[in-house]
């Protein structure tokens, strides 16, 4: 045995054994990416060098012997210095998405790729599992969200996006009407949180922190829960029975729900904490912001939400024959379609700039005009004119565009003397909403007057309360940045309740760049859009507008997804070590080796630009398998894993040992799985034994909800026999 | 009287071969017309040496074939008169009578093609010495004593290797010689394959019998037809001649030989790289260790050493180690070759001893700068070594001084540069050269080389940006660390020692968007002198682009947007009208 320290550590190891193996026998973390036992050592990656007491040089610790007396450093300022650069140089050379752009771009991070992806294959269940990892509503915020992910989904850069939000509304619809998923929830933690408000975040911290096992309780100050998806959105959006059987199902995990009790009144900030260990504030906004212009205290002029929630508790206001709304967002949109419901004969959407600039959703202004809605771009309200008291006109300011203001868009300017008067009977100004800052006297607020939380940990100026949603900083936004508060929120809360720090650090993960990606190959596909009720129907009532994907459509639909999320991002070992230093690869930013080209055979996909040539592959299928069915290729940057002769890998005499696949640190060499759809799955492999031709051969199985997505030879004889994919996956089944 | 025609690669590629066939159809008796190598007189090819009876040299210099004739009629009448205009001039005798050839000694002498004129200037004797009077451990003494090191750039000492696989374990071992010259402006190890391929062959035999071996190999690179050509008609004479194969002077020594031609990977002068190709794979280099002196060629102990290096092995095994350590420094032993390029007057081979200063090979030797612009910079060692500037031009010739200027000794290539280089773009050019010749092994060097690549590319089209500078030392120096082998480690050297000496030049780039040399195409416009101009045209006619406008006795214009910025105008304007700015 020889004698060494590793890291202060004295150890002893094996004549003849490496710094490597050494310290990976006791316990010792050293970084590699083209080193396995199963082949020869290559001393590519330079990941594993460790610093040596009296040497000058850094060792590869793969290669280097221990010898007596060896003083190693395997964590010095010098190592991780070489390991930082040397992962900037690789990932400023790795041309591959971790996360698709859909789940990147919505604030509550939610597996778009993964639902889209199972839908595809029809494991519904599977894809409002994995929907519920985030969101809590899906039926409903698949209906009402304006879907970020959307704006961020590739498909757009081929004809148009995956339509999202339907195939979510998708999933969980078919969740409610069969026997609905209720998540288990851990062991009680004998914590108690109390939510104040039961509005979309209140609800997700509510359902998060009790699966967590803590004692939850909302608080809220209408007869039901639901907050603004319940008051704000109009009935032929989101229909409150879809909403109900939701909220049914987070009361189910155990979340206690308290209606009709209001903060100030009925009970405090203070007298809540004095009873839980945590207390989040989720009051919402709900109180519509004014637009300072003269006439807005006349009878008949209304704010956009009130309206909105009179008419939803059947107290609708008699709006009279004409009606102006203000505003070009979604509130805007749900007033002026609810205006033409209750029967109004010319209802006018006021908005200064023009349609293009509209922040509302692009269906919802098509179908508000399909239903008899008049715009009146480039207008702005100078003055409300009344009589006795009561809205008789509006006075309208002539826009025009100007230049370009700091959001990108272009400022619109007054024509000077250029005006107009509509007769209205109402207004409605849904131009947005703010708290009610006397609700919550004990919080400190900003200038804008909304509660200051931290962005990271969500705390307020009294310990142990936290603060998510509209009332918070920036103020009113939409459900999704609430939820995905909320979900950001929980985590924070839990490790509060339980001592520990909270890691807010966002790890680094690989994205490609959007101006490089080709397209050309792909087929257009128009999306689908469920089908809806004809625009004269739907006018006059108060149906759901949407009449929600069919089966078919929905799988058609989600096929249609480019699956841009790398499929190993849940194994992927150079992830992994990437987000193990804090790397910054936009250093190095250049030109990337090699182009995506498509290579696959039936069982086993290569994807170049994603290859770091550890040789792994290649060294294993020549020196475990000897087949020699891929080499490397060129030299210096261009260097490339090719098969031989440059054809595709289906032409040569590739075995499907999977060995390659199973060695690849990255996302460079895949494996199929059985899934028509390729998703990425937080898969688990299991080492599982079949039977071949009378010898027990090993083999990894994985399984997803039970599904078995691949069946990967573990050993000679399963790499050697012959069998096809399909065979390997009967004998497991 | 002979006539003795320098047929080098170099002097072929000048016409050497032409002249020889124009003397041939003259009426000079065939018999006396024949060829030697490399006489290292690079600049002054195609050389033609005349031998009288007495053995005395008339050297005839930029020898063409229409100059058979003239030489012809002073071969029958003796009359100089004839070749006048063609003899070398005192200045240039001073070239080779300057120096101190060891491992070129015969080259330029004798007939490479002919075992004869190798064995009639002593050749094979020291081998022949070796095997019949000294033991192993005697010739590993020896070229201790000598203190000959590694001549292909890391200085290693010979004898420590050679000891190494000689007591390495097992009988079957190799003995490798590395002429995979690969380094752009490095000839010397052609110049003695070619012109003396016998020095070669015996060395590696004497070294082949120090470390116990029984198989030579030549890695040679295949863009060295003429070396390979040499090599194989030497190795067939020696073998003729009872010198290579079994039981060679009748001794028990056996040794057989074989030539390898590599297929053009500068990566594969490394040696685990040249063992993996001479293999049959892909030239890439090997962990280390285990040392080839362990674990070689087919796994067996091998020895590796560079071709210069075999060349003094004879010289030294015939003189005594002492006569060789004699010469040089207290760490730099013997003499080096060098081989000089770039703005210099003189440019060739040169061998001096070790000791003699920079100054003394460029402008002692070498005659200083062609043009009337200033010298600037030398860079030594090619790809993988540094620049040394103007101000160091004083130091002397030793691994350590070197080495102690950022640059290294290397195989001994010298490129001269004069004050219109851009050092920017010399660094850009090596490392576009290792960039492209790394084998794509490890992250650092694949990676590495061409992220700094391309940000010298930004800097030279003035897109440099702030902090460029800081980055691209962060980047060498993580590149020198982490790179698997000596073309990575070695590959940041030349963008060190650039920015090192000529920071202000970057900064000129980055800040100003200046290239100070006027070389950087991006950085600099033309224009034309309103009052220098004649009008006569030459430029607006020369111009591929039709840039230049203008009426005949009027000054012209260069339109910028349409200029390519080629420099012609700059170069054939007779009055120095053209700005380059």
């Amino acid at each position: 045995m020889i004698n060494l320290t590793i890291n202060g550590k004295a150890i002893q190891a094996p004549e003849g054994s490496t710094i490597l193996e050494a310290a990976r026998a006791n316990g010792i973390y050293i970084p590699t990416l083209c080193y396995d036992k199963a082949v020869e050592i290559y001393g590519a990656c330079g990941l594993c060098v460790v610093e040596a007491e009296g040497i000058p040089k850094l060792l590869r610790s793969c290669s280097a012997k221990c010898t007596e007396g060896m003083v190693v450093n395997t964590e010095s300022e010098r190592v991780v210095r070489s390991r930082k650069v040397a992962m900037e140089l690789l990932m400023s050379a790795h041309d591959g998405d971790c996360v698709a752009p859909c789940q990147l771009n919505c604030p509550a991070r939610t597996d778009c790729q993964g639902y889209v992806g199972l839908i595809a294959n029809g494991e519904y269940d599977s894809a409002l599992k994995l929907i519920k990892n985030k969101i809590s509503l899906p039926a409903s915020i698949g209906r009402v969200c304006p879907h970020p992910c959307e704006k961020a989904c590739r498909r757009k850069n081929v004809e148009e996006p995956i339509n999202i939000a339907q195939l979510k509304a998708f999933a969980a619809d078919m969740d409610l009407n069969s026997e609905s998923y209720v998540p288990e929830c851990k062991p009680a933690t004998g914590k108690k949180v109390a939510i104040i408000g039961g509005g979309p975040a209140g609800l997700t911290a509510a359902f998060y922190l009790t699966i967590m096992g803590h004692e939850v309780t909302v608080y809220d100050m209408m007869e039901k829960m639901g907050g603004m998806l319940r008051y704000g959105i109009p009935q032929y959006r989101l229909p409150k029975e879809v909403l109900d059987k939701e909220i049914a199902i987070i009361e189910k995990t155990g979340v206690k729900m308290v209606n009709n009790v209001k903060l100030g009144v009925d009970f405090t900030i203070e007298s809540l904490k004095a009873e839980n260990d945590a207390v989040i504030v989720a009051v919402g906004a709900w109180k519509s912001s004014s637009m300072r212009t003269p006439g807005e205290e006349l009878e008949g002029v209304y704010g956009g939400i009130d309206f909105l929630r009179a008419v939803i508790k059947g107290n609708a206001p008699d709006i009279g024959q004409r009606v102006v709304i203000c505003g070009g967002g979604n509130t805007a949109m749900d007033a002026c379609r609810t205006a033409v419901r209750l029967g109004a004969k010319e209802v006018y959407v006021v908005y200064r700039r023009t349609r293009n600039e509209m922040p509302a959703d692009k269906l919802e202004i098509d179908e508000a005009e399909e239903e008899g809605v008049i715009y009146k771009f480039l207008t702005n309200p100078l003055s409300f004119n009344g009589e006795g008291g009561k809205v008789k006109s509006i006075t309208l300011q002539i826009m025009e565009l100007g230049e370009p203001d700091a959001s990108g868009r272009r400022r619109p300017v007054p024509v000077e003397g250029k005006t107009e008067e509509i007769a209205v009977d109402s207004v409605i100004l849904a131009i947005g909403q703010k708290l009610v800052t006397d609700d919550v006297k004990e919080l400190e607020l900003n200038d804008r007057g909304n509660i200051i939380a931290d962005p990271d940990f969500f705390t307020t100026n009294i310990e142990g309360v936290f603060a998510i949603g509209d009332a918070t900083n920036r103020g009113a936004s939409i459900a999704i940045e609430a939820i995905g508060e909320a979900d950001r929120c929980v985590k924070a809360v839990d490790a509060y309740l339980n001592g520990e720090p909270l890691d807010t650090r966002i790890p680094y993960i690989s994205k490609r760049d959007e101006a490089t990606i080709d397209y050309s190959d792909r087929q257009k596909e128009a999306r689908k859009n469920p089908r809806v009720l004809p625009a004269d129907v739907r006018n006059k009532n108060f149906e759901e507008v949407s009449l929600g994907f069919t089966e078919e459509e929905a799988k058609a639909e989600a096929s249609r997804c480019l699956e841009c999320g790398c499929r190993e991002y849940y194994k992927c070992k150079l992830l992994n070590v990437a987000q193990r230093y804090d790397i910054d690869p936009s250093r190095f930013k250049g030109e990337m080796p090699q182009k995506y080209t498509r290579d696959e055979n039936a069982f086993i996909e290569r994807n170049t630009a994603k290859c770091i040539l550890c040789g792994l592959c290649v060294r294993s299928c020549r020196e475990v398998m000897d087949i020699h069915a891929i080499g490397l290729m060129g030299r210096g940057f261009k260097t490339d894993v090719s098969p031989a002769f440059s054809l595709p890998l289906d032409q040569t005499n590739c075995n499907n040992c999977g060995l390659c696949v199973s060695l690849c640190p990255t996302g460079a060499l895949t494996e199929k799985s059985t899934l028509r759809k390729q998703v990425p799955l937080n898969e688990s492999y299991t080492e599982e034994f079949i039977d071949i031709d009378g010898q027990r051969a090993s083999v990894m199985v994985s399984r997803y909800n039970g599904i078995v997505l691949r069946v990967i030879p573990n050993d000679e004889i399963s790499r050697n026999c012959g069998l096809s994919r399909e065979e390997l996956i009967a004998k497991v089944q | 009287m002979r006539i003795v025609i320098g047929q080098g690669s170099c002097g072929i590629a000048a016409g050497a071969e032409k002249v020889r066939k124009a003397l041939l159809n003259t009426d000079i008796n065939a018999d006396s017309i024949s060829i030697t190598g490399c006489i290292g007189m690079c600049y002054l090819e195609p050389i033609v040496d005349i031998y009288d009876d007495n053995g005395d040299l008339t050297r005839l210099v930029k020898v063409s074939e229409n100059d058979a004739s003239a030489i012809a009629e002073y071969i029958h009448t003796g009359d100089k008169e004839k070749i006048s205009a063609l003899m070398v001039s005192d200045e240039d005798k001073e070239f080779l009578s300057k120096q101190t050839r060891i491992a070129l000694r015969n080259c330029g002498i004798i007939n490479p093609e002919k075992i004869e004129a190798y064995i009639e200037k002593g050749g094979y004797t020291a081998l022949k010495s070796c095997l019949t009077e000294k033991t192993p451990e005697d010739v590993i003494e020896i070229i201790k004593t000598s203190g000959l090191a590694g001549r292909g750039g890391a200085g290693f000492p010979t004898w420590f290797k050679w000891n190494a696989a000689r007591q390495s374990a097992g009988d079957d071992k190799y003995l490798i010689c590395n002429a995979d010259e690969g380094d752009p402006g490095a000839f010397m190890d052609r110049a003695v394959i070619e012109s003396d391929p016998h020095n070669l062959i015996e060395g590696m035999l004497i070294g082949a019998y120090a470390i116990g071996a029984k198989h030579a190999v030549v890695y040679v690179r295949a863009e060295y037809p003429l070396a390979i050509r040499r090599l194989t008609n030497a190795i067939a004479q020696a073998k003729e001649q009872g010198i290579i194969g079994e039981n060679i002077f009748g001794t028990d020594f056996s040794c057989d030989f074989m030539i390898k031609a590599g297929a053009g990977a500068f990566v594969c002068g490394e040696e685990t790289a040249l063992i993996e190709s001479l293999e049959g794979h892909r030239g890439m280099p090997r962990l280390k260790p285990p040392f080839p002196a362990q674990s070689g060629f087919w796994r067996k102990p091998s020895n590796i050493n560079n071709v210069e290096t075999f060349a003094n092995v004879a010289w030294i095994i015939n003189n005594g180690g002492e006569a060789f350590a004699a010469m040089g420094t207290e760490g730099s032993k013997g003499t080096k070759v060098f081989a000089v390029t770039g703005k210099v007057k003189r440019s060739g081979l040169v061998e001096i001893p070790m000791g003699k200063t920079l100054r003394d090979v460029i402008f002692d030797i070498g005659g200083g700068m062609k043009t009337d612009k200033p010298f600037k910079a030398v860079q030594m060692g090619g790809p993988s070594g540094g620049c040394i500037p103007a101000d160091l031009i004083d130091t002397v010739i030793d691994y350590k001084a070197l080495g102690a200027t950022g640059a290294i000794m290397g195989s001994g290539g010298m490129v001269v540069m004069d004050e219109s280089t851009c050092m920017v773009g010399m660094a850009k050019f090596f490392l576009d050269f290792t960039a492209k010749e790394s084998c794509g092994k490890c992250i650092h060097c694949r990676i590495g080389t061409k992220r700094m690549l391309e940000m010298l590319e930004r800097i030279t089209k003035g897109e440099g940006k702030e902090g460029d500078i800081e980055l691209l030392v962060e980047l060498c120096y993580s590149i020198k660390d982490g790179a698997l082998c000596g073309l990575g480690q070695t590959a940041p050297n030349p963008v060190l020692t650039t920015i090192k000496y000529f920071r202000d030049e970057y900064e000129a780039h980055i800040n100003d968007k200046k290239c100070p040399a006027g070389e950087c195409s991006d950085l600099i416009e033309y224009s034309i002198d309103a009052d220098k101009c004649r009008g006569c045209t030459l430029c607006a006619r020369n111009c591929p682009v039709n840039a230049i406008t203008g009426s005949v006795k009027q000054p012209h214009v260069i339109n910028t947007d349409k200029c390519i910025k080629c420099g012609k105008c700059y170069s054939v304007c007779k009055f120095g009208a053209v700005i380059k700015a």
